[in-house]
């Protein structure tokens, strides 16, 4: 009993901490969100609390809080928040970024799929190494591509539309994709498929009616990836597209909330909370799932 | 009669062929490496191209020069600075990302009561996306209102005490101060550090944000390794009596080196290749102090125009991610093997 | 598979499975409301057919302009009714500063984007993707009169005889004080020496001067327009530079006394917001900024901007004399199929400017000064207090700003000194006393020569 109790006691005390540090800069952006501009602005204030803005030059604020939670929300604002869904076309953009994130997905399944599942079974010695080249291809960084990729935007008439962004995403989502896949299909015994195939079925129907349903895990941990890598680039969603209702979130956060010289701070904290949130919990969620994933594929 | 036959022995020929490993290969694999040759290997060579070149501004053609780029770059300052700070911030923020995620691995993997919450905030950092996170931090370390200074230098006893946090922090600091090669310096209340002006302290900024962003990711995936480990095998090491410490050297670490060196691969490709963080929180930083090789080149490439040199400071990149990757993979085969 | 499933049931999945169809009706909602969001977008990701069909596209893009309501008056109205005109539908996209050059660079690329770029200063670099705006000027030359001596030595090529832009505007820079701070030490902040010797009185009273030093927008036209107060400058009027003189190093010297007495190592860190930002919070006593910082003030803290003056920028032992904030740039591009309605665009807005120079709030001012008639009338008729204060604005830019290169030309060398922030670097160097102004200067010309070299040798300087 001592021993579960030291472990339990353990645990907390090196998940607490991490906890705690990890996600110490979305409470603070929590409450940040929430401030007026004349608290926010005051340098004396402590960051954690609300105060009333300050009425008039030289007077001294009528209290100090020393807390740290944060009280005081007869002086927070949610003007800034709501300056994002009616000011901007905040709503757009995360639709847009589910939007490709989803189309991207769909794709990569749809290429990564057979080609990892061939290179794991059908090929051989020299599949793994082919599968460890598509994986290199990851590497070259879109820093070097995104001008010969404008080109190529522009010759197929695709410049500021979504389109491009789908079109290009897949280019370093597949090779991610087809690499993880490739490691998880090795660990799917071949009585499996034997069974299937003695049974009558032709190769692709055993594909379809055996292997699919049990790779379920390693598909999710695809989708899972490459729905991240998606959301998070921001390179390419910048260059191809230029129009505020086009942008996806990373595109369009720095562009409309960021004026010139003026740095909309509270509603810039408030950007990065609103999707940051249903993704944790959409992630957390799948991590069981997406773990046996991982394990099935990730080294073989 | 015989049209049918010859229609029907054709659609079995047809299938045949599908059955048949040769054609089924290549047919599986085709689309993806079609996709990738064309928005991946055609856009390469002609940065490869662009590099050996003097183009400017845009223009995706321009005079040979073989690889005159490629010697100048090496001959600027900013760029071996460039070069080294890839390799300092990358391997830094990896180390910090490999003992954090082993140590938050091993305690999250038995269940107790709220692990589903801590788990929740442990994701937060890789949920978020990296462009708009950074400049949550681009807040937090301004050169006024950081949250980290104001913390530092206010009282901050609740009620009627006092309490400074920079002091506790001078004391520790004087003490490293003694150490051979390490200057600190000391906090000053008025004049506070400057997380994204001073050239270390920025250092360290980026290496830090570059490690927050990636350790929830790397934890999940030392979870599944962990997880990975059979039953049969734990069962063994109790029997033979190893526990703690022992059964952590011995048995538990060499089944987690190659999912551990997967983490490492995947943490260095995404630090090495990003251009985001460093970008947002200084642009290259002070004195051109923080450029990693992607922000150096885009500085010369884009905003000084020298396309072709950009070019080939990327490509630099290249060759050492690849050795690296293929050491590690092969690294990651044998240790899981034996 | 079933070791994976005993696995699962170790980590607790046992009893989350009430949990899990919570999380799962959970996460149907979110997909229904995402995934409605799918037919939604692929409509906008087609192209747009606008209930009146107009003959002709023009597509323009530029910088998010820091008084929204004059994005709100270009986007809505006056686009909208010049395209009415001309039968045109005007499409307007918006850009961060920063990704001005990264865009202009991919469309060239591209060989495809926009009509119309307008970008935050002269972009000498890009000369050879641009036509000659030598038709556009002649045009507005004609209605409106002449070209200030600051757009003509802004977009001008005088080597390849080339427009390589067409100057819309410019913000001209003035300083932004606190009157009652400074009456407190009993100076006025109108020479350098001035701010010199007030410096550590205002630090001493918490409330320091903000001279930034970083690699940032604000930075970099405050350190240049304080070289030439000083008599300082990066080039000569022939495209010679002239950067390593004694008049630089004095600047190097007063800015480095400034900081030591004055200010405090924030300086280096700052962005184009953090004078702003220390300005509004109440504690800086001086900026140099455009009258950004007066309009936020009146929007969120009158008081503050009662008590701020606006004046021209402190004047040096040679001179009193300033730089543009920025300036609007219009370029268009080589590649575009709409050159002549591009141009006729560009010479509209020039000509008649009132409505854009009354709707940024005084903030942008025609680079043709006949564009817009009886500036100081209208500037005195701002009502925000104390009433009259912008007047100065009028004189500012009649006599005190000059364009980036003064005393030459705008040229692509110049412009990558600006983009590459040799100047904030060089200032930083010497006030952290990592190097002597004698050094830092000769480092600076060293690094501009380098620079000069390669333009020259391209044939553009």
């Amino acid at each position: 009993m001592w021993q579960t109790l030291r472990e339990r006691g353990l645990s907390y005390l090196i998940v607490g901490p991490f906890a705690i540090v990890l996600a110490f800069p979305f409470y603070w952006m929590l409450v940040t969100a929430f401030k007026t501009n004349g608290d926010l602005y005051n340098l004396d204030n402590v960051p954690f609390t609300y105060h009333p803005a300050e009425a008039a030059l030289g007077e001294k604020l009528p209290f100090r809080q020393q807390h740290w939670l944060p009280l005081g929300f007869e002086h927070a604002t949610p003007s800034h928040v709501s300056f994002i869904f009616n000011d901007t076309n905040y709503t757009r953009w995360i639709e847009n970024t589910a939007v490709v994130g989803g189309l991207v997905v769909l794709i990569t399944l749809l290429l990564a799929v057979p080609a990892g599942y061939s290179l794991a079974r059908l090929s051989g010695r020299w599949g793994q190494n082919v599968g460890v080249g598509i994986f290199l291809t990851y590497l070259v960084p879109p820093t070097l591509l995104f001008l010969p990729l404008s080109r190529v935007i522009s010759k197929l008439g695709l410049q500021d539309r979504l389109w491009s962004l789908v079109l290009v995403y897949p280019s370093f989502t597949i090779p991610f994709a087809t690499w993880l896949l490739m490691g998880f299909f090795r660990t799917i015994p071949l009585e499996l498929e034997d069974a299937a195939l003695i049974d009558g079925c032709s190769r692709l129907k055993a594909l379809a009616r055996v292997i699919f349903p049990i790779s379920i895990p390693g598909i999710l941990t695809v989708v899972i990836f490459s729905f991240s890598l998606c959301v998070n680039e921001f390179v390419y969603a910048i260059t191809f597209i230029s129009g505020t209702k086009q942008h996806t979130i990373s595109a369009g956060v720095p562009t409309d909330l960021i004026r010139g010289d003026v740095y909309f701070w509270q509603s810039l904290m408030a950007a990065t909370l609103i999707p940051s949130i249903p993704l944790a919990l959409l992630y957390n969620s799948f991590l069981n799932r997406f773990i046996a994933g991982f394990t099935g594929g990730a080294f073989r | 009669m015989a049209a049918v036959a010859g229609a029907r022995k054709q659609s079995r020929r047809f299938r045949d062929l599908l059955e048949d490993r040769r054609f089924l290969a290549p047919a599986l694999i085709s689309p993806a490496v079609i996709f990738i040759v064309l928005l991946v290997g055609a856009p390469l060579v002609l940065s490869v191209y662009l590099s050996m070149t003097d183009a400017t501004a845009g223009q995706l053609t321009g005079k040979f020069v073989w690889f005159h780029n490629f010697v100048d770059s090496w001959h600027n300052d900013n760029f071996r600075r460039a070069l080294r700070n890839t390799i300092v911030f990358t391997l830094a923020s990896q180390a910090i990302v490999l003992v954090g995620a082993g140590l938050l691995a091993h305690a999250l993997v038995r269940p107790f009561r709220g692990r589903w919450i801590l788990r929740f905030l442990i994701l937060l950092p890789w949920a978020a996306p990296v462009a708009v996170s950074t400049i949550g931090f681009l807040w937090i370390f301004d050169s006024q209102f950081s949250v980290v200074n104001w913390t530092l230098v206010h009282d901050i006893m609740p009620g009627g005490g006092h309490f400074y946090l920079y002091r506790p922090v001078n004391w520790i600091l004087g003490g490293i101060d003694h150490l051979p090669w390490i200057h600190t310096g000391k906090i000053d209340r008025l004049n506070p550090p400057q997380w994204l002006g001073q050239p270390t302290l920025a250092i360290v900024a980026i290496i830090l944000v570059q490690a927050w962003r990636i350790l929830p990711f790397a934890t999940v995936i030392f979870i599944a390794g962990l997880s990975s480990i059979p039953n049969e095998v734990d069962d063994a090491a109790k029997v033979d009596g190893a526990t703690g410490l022992r059964k952590f050297w011995h048995v538990t670490l060499p089944l987690q080196l190659p999912i551990a060196t997967v983490a490492l691969l995947f943490g260095i490709v995404f630090t090495a290749t990003d251009m985001t963080v460093v970008y947002i929180l200084t642009s290259g930083g002070p004195f051109n102090s923080t450029h990693v090789l992607t922000t150096w080149a885009y500085q010369t490439g884009i905003v000084s125009s020298n396309l072709g040199e950009g070019a080939a400071i990327s490509l630099y990149l290249l060759p050492v991610l690849l050795v690296v990757s293929v050491l590690m993979l092969r690294f990651a085969r044998r240790v899981e093997v034996s | 598979m079933a070791e994976n499933d005993d696995g699962l049931e170790e980590l607790g999945l046992s009893q989350s499975l009430t949990r899990r169809q919570v999380i799962r009706r959970g996460l149907g909602g979110f997909l229904i409301v995402y995934g409605g969001a799918l037919p939604k977008a692929a409509a906008a990701a087609s192209p747009k057919f606008r209930r009146q069909q107009y003959k002709n596209t023009l597509k323009i893009i530029q910088w998010s302009h820091f008084v929204p309501a004059y994005d709100v008056w270009f986007d809505k109205t006056y686009t909208k009714n010049w395209g009415d005109k001309h039968d045109t539908d005007v499409q307007v996209d918006h850009i961060a500063l920063a990704q001005l050059p990264a865009r202009a660079q991919a469309e060239v690329a591209a060989q495809g984007g926009h009509d119309i770029f307008g970008h935050l200063s002269p972009q000498a670099g890009l000369e050879d993707q641009v036509i000659n705006h030598k038709e556009i000027i002649q045009e507005v030359t004609h209605k409106v009169g002449k070209i200030s001596e600051l757009g003509f030595h802004s977009c001008y090529n005088p080597k390849t005889k080339k427009w390589h832009g067409f100057p819309d505007n410019y913000v001209p820079d003035p300083i932004h004080f606190r009157k009652d701070l400074w009456k407190q030490v009993g100076v006025k902040p109108s020479t350098w020496e001035d701010v010199r010797k007030a410096a550590p009185k205002l630090k001493a009273l918490g409330h320091p001067v903000g001279l930034g030093m970083s690699n940032e927008l604000d930075s970099n036209m405050l350190l240049i327009a304080l070289m030439q107060c000083y008599g300082a400058f990066i080039q000569d009027k022939n495209a010679r530079v002239a950067i390593n003189s004694k008049h630089t190093i004095e600047a190097l010297k007063v800015m480095r006394d400034i900081f030591k007495s004055g200010m405090t190592n924030e300086v280096f860190a700052w962005t184009a917001a953090s004078n702003n930002q220390g300005y509004l919070s109440g504690r800086l006593a001086l900026a140099v900024n455009a009258i950004s910082i007066a309009r936020t003030a009146e929007d969120s803290n009158p008081t503050l901007a009662k008590n701020t003056g606006i004046a021209p920028i402190p004047r040096g032992p040679v001179q009193r004399l300033g730089l543009e904030h920025v300036m609007g740039v219009y370029t268009v591009w080589k590649f575009t199929k709409n050159k002549t309605l591009a141009k006729r665009f560009i010479a509209d807005l020039e000509i008649n400017y009132q409505g854009a120079f009354k709707n940024s709030k005084y903030y942008n001012f025609p680079a043709f000064k006949g564009a817009v008639h009886n500036y100081k009338k209208q500037l005195l008729s701002d009502t925000h207090t104390p009433k009259g204060k912008y007047g100065v604005l009028d004189l500012i830019a009649n006599k005190y700003t000059t364009n980036l290169g003064y005393p030459g030309f705008s040229n692509a060398a110049i412009d990558e000194i600006f983009n590459t922030w040799l100047i904030p670097q060089m200032f930083a160097e010497v006030a952290q006393g990592k190097m002597t102004p004698a050094e830092a200067a000769k480092a600076a010309e060293h690094d501009a020569k380098r620079i000069f070299a390669k333009w020259r040798s391209r044939g553009k300087i």
